[in-house]
């Protein structure tokens, strides 16, 4: 009988899991964990099916599956560390599935990550390979220096929008452009988390933030970037793409890009940009599982997913 | 190696090649483009890598991702771009990672103009960036110097985790001098550096970083810095002109200015004027003790710079009001001849000290 295991003391109470099952197998425990979170309680095991869906929308890793006397397993892409992320915020997921990218293709031992200014400034703490801290925005140029100096390591960027879009929007664009052979993770959450919520490059019109407290004005601010569109109008060949972690089979979805991001960098193929749609319980005020929702139907219109280039597309 | 004529730019390029260095990272700016068309050229022969850098900051951040995978790489500007790069040159020194990073200087504040100055003084050798941090700082002033000092710059690197500036103005940078390139080192046989972020095989992570959260841990951090800023005390260099004799007058100038200083001093001499030269080589650190005595032995001390007046704020301070100091300054691109700084030393002679 398939069975969900919950790491109680990883576990951080966004609830998540419990939105997340179809079969509505799990339940907040009324007793909390060390770090003073609720946790799951699994109420309902005989009701399990084994779809693995609270395991892939933890953030915390706090979730494994015990199905047909085997159990899945935390991967050893990321490190024991807990992450520093709010309760519910999708950073953690991203790096769950990055993390498990560079351990399933056998690549960690010759990745190095580079970490960005913002929430997931501490990446380096959290993902089990060799780390640059980077300051802000400059993490495709500090990757750039990597990949040229060892060709034959594998390097990838972790960023967020005010990093990528904003102030690190020149670096982008360039290591777009000269096809550097690195992968960049770009975590669009539509705001500044780590500042205190305010207004970023991809806040969606109207959308209120700390420093447009009445709401985006495209007049003044300009309409929110489409940072792979923008890109595929270079002409050097790119992998880009855009996906989201807001439901179980996004989550699916994404690991599937990351992957091929990594392949074409690996193979040498081309530059590969995956823009994840990520949440910000914390800065946007709601609920995780609010938050995931939101995502959905307000983000996705203006940030549709799916593959924007492929290399062989190269015009 | 034979001597071969070059210019002050190539000169240093190709030093940095000799000695293993295999990447170069830049955005062009007078009066410093030979160093990047240069290194266009020859990095390409030798298996390096050239990037031209969208900005001075994506240079100086694209040293910071090299220098932590454990590469010897290089830069080069001039002022303006050179305030770009304070941004990098402060998590380098943050992250302690060695790069050689070259100013050929122009004259400012703002785009000011492409001729030549020494108006970067402060910056170079205050930290330049922000937070608590220095850089070793090398002032050639010959093109052979040139070439010498980036060779060691990138050993001084290395043995401190420390970016190292060669700090020349547009004449050096410009002046062609037979050149000898004195040793040549391959990539490959340059030591191992077991912290580079070189691939997690049989260890854990290597982590390249500047931030430290706890108050508690960043002052040790800074206490750290602090400590290894004393001890590259140990590299302090100068060299002094006609100084046998205790000159009545000491003329102090670094880089260019030195050399018109010598003319200077010989037509003094000639006079039967009793001046000499203190060349300051490093600038930081500082060659205080050695200038403290010489300048004790003098009835008068004359910085002579190209700028308002920079360094000679460190001369009064190794002075200490012992002698008095007086300052010849040009600016704006305007360079002093031998002549005007002769006068300015004769004058000192005719006051009773
Ligand atoms: C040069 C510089 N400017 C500003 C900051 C302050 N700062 C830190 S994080 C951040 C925004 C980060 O937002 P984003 O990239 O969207 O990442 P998130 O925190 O949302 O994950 C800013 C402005 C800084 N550290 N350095
Ligand atoms: S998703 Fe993870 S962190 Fe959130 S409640 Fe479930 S087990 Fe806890
Ligand atoms: S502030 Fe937002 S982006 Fe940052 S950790 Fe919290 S929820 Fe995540």
């Amino acid at each position: 009988m398939p069975t969900p295991l919950i790491d109680v003391d990883r576990c951080k109470g966004c609830e998540l899991c419990v939105f997340a099952c179809p079969e509505r197998v799990l339940e907040m425990s009324p007793n909390i964990n060390a770090k003073g979170y609720f946790f799951p309680d699994v109420a309902r095991v005989e009701d399990c099916t084994g779809c693995r869906y609270c395991l892939l929308v933890c953030p915390d890793t706090a979730v494994q599956v015990e199905n047909k006397g085997k159990t899945t397993v935390r991967t050893d892409g990321l490190t024991e560390t807990p992450t520093t992320y709010c309760p519910g915020c999708t950073h953690g997921v991203i790096h769950r599935l990055v993390g498990e990218v560079i351990a399933e293709m056998g690549v960690r031992q010759q990745t190095v990550g580079v970490a960005p200014v913002g929430c997931s400034v501490l990446a380096y703490d959290f993902f089990n390979c060799d780390m640059q801290q980077a300051s802000h925005g400059r993490a495709m140029a500090v990757a750039t220096g990597i990949k040229r100096g060892r060709p034959d390591l594998v390097v990838f960027t972790y960023q967020g929008d005010g990093d990528l879009a904003s102030i690190g929007m020149a670096e982008t664009v360039h290591a777009a452009n000269r096809g550097e052979k690195i992968t960049v993770i770009f975590v669009n959450n539509a705001i500044y988390g780590m500042t205190g919520g305010q207004m970023a490059p991809t806040t969606l019109p109207g959308q209120i933030a700390t420093t447009c407290p009445t709401g985006r004005d495209v007049a003044l601010a300009g309409y929110p970037i489409r940072v792979v569109e923008m890109l595929a109008t270079l002409r050097t060949p790119a992998y880009l793409a855009r996906v989201s972690v807001h439901e179980p089979k996004a989550i699916m979805n994404a690991k599937k890009a990351i992957r091929k991001a990594f392949k074409f960098q690996i193979d040498k193929t081309c530059f590969s940009l995956i823009e994840v749609v990520s949440t910000c319980p914390t800065g946007w005020g709601q609920q995780p599982h609010e938050a995931c929702e939101w995502l959905e139907e307000h983000m996705l219109p203006y940030f549709p997913l799916g593959d924007v280039k492929a290399p062989e597309a190269a015009h | 190696m034979a001597k071969k004529l070059m210019k002050g730019c190539e000169a240093i390029g190709e030093a940095a090649i000799q000695c293993g260095c295999r990447l170069f990272f830049g955005y062009p700016i007078t009066p410093q483009n030979e160093i990047p068309e240069y290194m266009s050229a020859r990095m390409p022969q030798v298996g390096g890598v050239f990037v031209q850098a969208e900005s001075e900051v994506a240079a100086s951040n694209m040293l910071y991702g090299a220098a932590g995978a454990g590469r010897r790489c290089f830069t080069s500007s001039s002022s303006p771009g050179i305030s770009l790069m304070q941004e990098g040159i402060s998590y380098l020194a943050g992250a302690e990672l060695p790069v050689v990073i070259v100013n050929i200087m122009r004259a400012g504040p703002g785009l000011g103009g492409i001729l030549p100055s020494q108006s970067d003084y402060l910056q170079a050798t205050k930290g330049g960036g922000h937070g608590d941090y220095r850089v070793l700082v090398l002032a050639p002033s010959t093109v052979q110097e040139a070439a010498d000092l980036t060779m060691e710059a990138f050993d001084l690197a290395d043995k401190y985790r420390n970016p190292v500036m060669i700090l020349g103005d547009g004449l050096i940078g410009q002046m062609m001098e037979p050149v000898e390139f004195k040793r040549r080192i391959e990539p490959e046989d340059l030591p191992e550096k077991p912290w580079a972020t070189t691939g997690a095989v049989g260890r854990g992570p290597n982590i390249v970083n500047s931030l430290y959260l706890r108050a508690e841990d960043l002052e040790q951090h800074n206490l750290a810095l602090g400590a290894k800023y004393r001890a590259m005390e140990a590299e302090v260099r100068h060299e002094t002109y006609r100084t046998d004799d205790d000159p009545d007058v000491l003329i102090v100038a670094y880089g260019t200015v030195a050399r018109i200083a010598r003319t200077s001093i010989d037509n003094l001499r000639e006079k039967g004027l009793k001046v000499g030269l203190f060349r300051p080589v490093t600038l930081f650190p500082y060659p205080a003790a050695a200038l403290a005595a010489a300048a004790a032995r003098a009835k008068h001390v004359l910085v002579a710079e190209l700028s308002m007046g920079q360094m000679v704020e460190d001369v009064r301070a190794v002075v200490a009001g012992r002698v008095p100091v007086d300052f010849f300054g040009r600016c704006g691109g305007m360079v002093m001849t031998a002549e005007e700084l002769a006068e300015q030393a004769e004058k000192l002679l005719a006051v009773p000290a």
